[in-house]
């Protein structure tokens, strides 16, 4: 069923419905492939940690350096993986229906967005060198942190969703 | 002029529901909108306590010696990166050509390495000193540098001058300042004046050291490494293999920065001896 009855005239609320529905599928699918593209970067990462192999590392960076600082764990855990934990994460809740996802993926992305400018912080001024795998993340983890907050902030409400066609 | 029709009681009705139907969906627009500035007000708290307790304990884990000299590898200011911290963690103990530690130390740990090694240098940076402190320092266990130099040209350069630094009794001071001063991987960093700097922040007289690196029997140490190399099965680096004074050396399989597998493994034949 829609709105449409009950609205009717030219400020139709289900119009607004679906526009605010259709933007937040464009806002979710853009979502899907960053996460996508950023578990791949930290499962690259996390396999060549465990491998012990020196990462394909061009444009003048210094991966090696920077994995093997003391920056590259955290409580003994590899970043690496805790990226990889934080994407797997927000792509689940992608998957998700329901407001308490919309949180937690905002909530994992906007860690992870504070986190990476810590750890970037880290290696221009601390390090001093450059992994370009840990700034594409660091980018990819930035975006995702403004997808997933306007996602929570426009996404059509729980009681909206029973007259729109919602994939969530 | 015409009149615009009277509306029926029907359509006033239909207005005004439609009217209703309209500010009640205005209000729970309102009210929606309210209610998710407050979830990313909480949102944006909760990541930034989360955050900031990551960063606590990034920053925190460095208090351990370990960490520290992880850290003071990546200042480039100052004397060169990490002459105090090898010297600190290497005074007062018994050096003699590749070995490190008492001649009667109960325990054997041998060390393949390559000094261009990225794996290599996090052992050296981070596992190595606490076995150092606990073992080494203790008369506990004796370590032997075994220089593999498989990597490149580099490996080479910087080998001979190792075999160079151990003629003086100062390998491992030359070993841990080069992994301090790692390069990027065969990219002709190892050059003269390169070697120059590390020897003279290892404390090995550079000029005599110099003279030997250019010799043949610099190259022997290298090659000795990788006749017993090849006699352990020992194919990539950092190897470790530890065993008894005397005793058939086994390897640990563990990640270069666990110095607890490494302490696990030495401990064990500690109980044995």
């Amino acid at each position: 069923m829609t709105a449409s009855g009950a609205a009717g005239g030219e400020r139709s609320t289900p119009g607004e419905l679906r526009r605010a529905g259709a933007a937040d599928r464009r806002l979710r699918l853009a979502a899907i492939v960053l996460a996508l593209v950023g578990l791949g970067i930290a499962a690259y990462l996390t396999y060549v940690h465990y491998e012990e192999i020196r990462p394909v590392c061009g444009l003048g960076g210094d991966c090696v350096k920077v994995q093997s600082s003391e920056w590259s764990k955290l409580a003994g855990i590899p970043v690496a993986v805790l990226g990889l934990v934080g994407y797997a994460i927000i792509l689940a809740s992608l998957f998700v229906p329901g407001e308490e996802a919309l949180i937690v993926g905002a909530l994992t992305a906007l860690v992870g967005f504070g986190f990476s400018a810590y750890l970037t912080y880290r290696e221009l001024f601390t390090i001093d060198a450059i992994c370009q795998w840990c700034v594409a993340s660091a980018i990819v983890m930035t975006l995702l942190a403004i997808l997933t907050t306007s996602r929570l902030l426009l996404a059509p409400g729980d009681h909206q969703r029973g007259a729109l066609p919602y994939v969530g | 002029m015409s009149q615009e029709p009277r509306q029926t009681r029907q359509q006033r009705r239909e207005a005004a529901r439609a009217a209703r139907v309209e500010a009640e969906h205005a209000q729970a627009a309102a009210a929606q909108r309210r209610r998710r500035l407050m979830t990313l007000g909480g949102v944006l708290a909760a990541a930034a306590v989360v955050v900031v307790v990551a960063i606590v304990v990034s920053s925190g884990g460095g208090g351990d010696k370990a960490s520290e000299r992880a850290a003071a590898a990546t200042k480039t200011s100052g004397a060169i990166p990490g002459q105090k911290e090898s010297s600190e963690m290497l005074a007062g103990i018994p050096q003699k050509g590749i070995y490190l530690g008492k001649a009667d130390a109960p325990v054997r740990l041998v060390e393949f390495a390559d000094l261009q090694c990225p794996i290599c240098r996090e052992y050296s940076l981070q596992s190595l000193p606490v076995l150092v402190q606990d073992y080494v320092r203790t008369g506990k266990v004796r370590m032997e540098f075994r220089n593999l130099s498989f990597l490149g040209d580099d490996s080479i350069t910087a080998g001979q001058a190792a075999s160079a630094a151990a003629k003086q009794n100062k390998l491992w001071n030359f070993a841990d300042v080069l992994y301090y001063n790692q390069g990027e991987e065969n990219t002709g960093y190892v050059t003269p004046q390169f070697i120059d700097r590390i020897n003279k922040a290892a404390g090995v007289d550079a000029a005599e050291a110099d003279a030997f690196a250019k010799t043949p029997a610099s190259r022997e140490p290298l090659g000795a490494a990788n006749t017993l190399a090849n006699q352990y099965g020992v194919n990539s680096t950092p190897t470790i293999l530890v065993g008894k004074r005397g005793g058939t050396l086994k390897a640990v399989d563990a990640d270069a920065t666990d110095v607890g597998a490494y302490k696990s493994a030495i401990d064990a034949l500690l109980g044995q001896t």
